[in-house]
């Protein structure tokens, strides 16, 4: 599934100090793969690569047009989905910490049944 | 630019397969584990009738305010008993948006060793701006990722 783990590319994509700066910059306006090349001792194409990465974790989004590609900052709708997911995850870590209990009792009240004292399967 | 995840999640029970199916299928079980703390089910509320093309519905209430009611129905596209539970799903949108957002849902039930079960959730996909004015009612909710943006800039 394409989107099977979207978190994982994220922080892949977070984990690296370039792309972070990059990052940073991007918070401050739209920029050129050459604007943003200008504070690093790299290379253009090794700036793209790094792009390549923020833009297939859905942090930046790039200009098709004309021969300046720009690169845009996409945080925020990424904090809307991932925030929102986190708290689905949360209702289900919860409701399984509640079903756990349940099921305890339903083994308990089993084995209680069955005339066992324990309910180890 | 769409961003769209799913979210999984992996949990052992100390439970066999039958044991943690029926909790899911059983009216009258959901209510005594279902939803996030400081919500209740009401057992009259809960519909269940696992079977393709069948649904679940239920009521989640809010124990301070009876007046904040969500409901969650829904319908099963793929039913194996004790294994599997496929479906789509109309769930409340994001806080402060009106309407219902629909998920695909998919739980399997796998036996592990010892009577426990491996139980393997997907639920999505989470669209940005999905379920109206995502900006509403959000902005307190999005400490973690702002928190770990600002500890890594």
């Amino acid at each position: 599934m394409a989107a099977a783990d979207q978190l994982s590319v994220i922080f892949a994509a977070l984990a690296d100090p370039t792309r972070r700066a990059i990052l940073a910059r991007l918070a401050d306006g739209d920029a050129t793969v050459t604007e943003l090349a200008e504070p690093f001792s790299i290379s253009l194409p090794a700036i793209s690569r790094h792009l390549k990465v923020l833009e297939n974790a859905g942090l930046i989004a790039r200009s098709r047009s004309g021969q300046w590609r720009s690169s845009t900052l996409q945080a925020a709708p990424l904090r809307e989905a991932t925030a929102w997911m986190e708290q689905y995850r949360e209702f289900w870590d919860v409701s399984f910490d509640r079903l756990d209990a349940h099921l305890r009792r339903v083994r308990q009240s089993r084995g209680a049944e069955a005339g066992t004292s324990e309910g180890t399967a | 630019m769409t961003t769209s995840t799913e979210l999984t999640i992996s949990r052992i029970f100390e439970a066999p397969p039958e044991l943690v199916y029926r909790a899911f299928v059983d009216a009258d079980q959901l209510p005594q584990w279902f939803g996030p703390v400081g919500y209740s089910v009401p057992y009259e509320s809960v519909q269940s009738d696992a079977e393709v093309g069948g649904h679940q519905r239920l009521v989640m209430v809010n124990d301070k305010d009876p007046a904040d009611r969500s409901t969650i129905d829904t319908t099963f596209t793929e039913v194996v008993e004790n294994e599997l539970l496929v479906g789509h799903q109309d769930v409340p949108g994001l806080p402060g948006a009106t309407g219902t957002v629909r998920f695909r849902i998919r739980l399997e039930f796998h036996g592990e060793p010892g009577g426990k079960t491996r139980l393997e959730l997907r639920q999505g996909p989470f669209r940005e701006g999905v379920g109206g004015d995502a900006s509403q009612g959000w902005e307190s909710s999005f400490t973690r990722l702002d928190s770990l943006l600002r500890r890594s800039l």
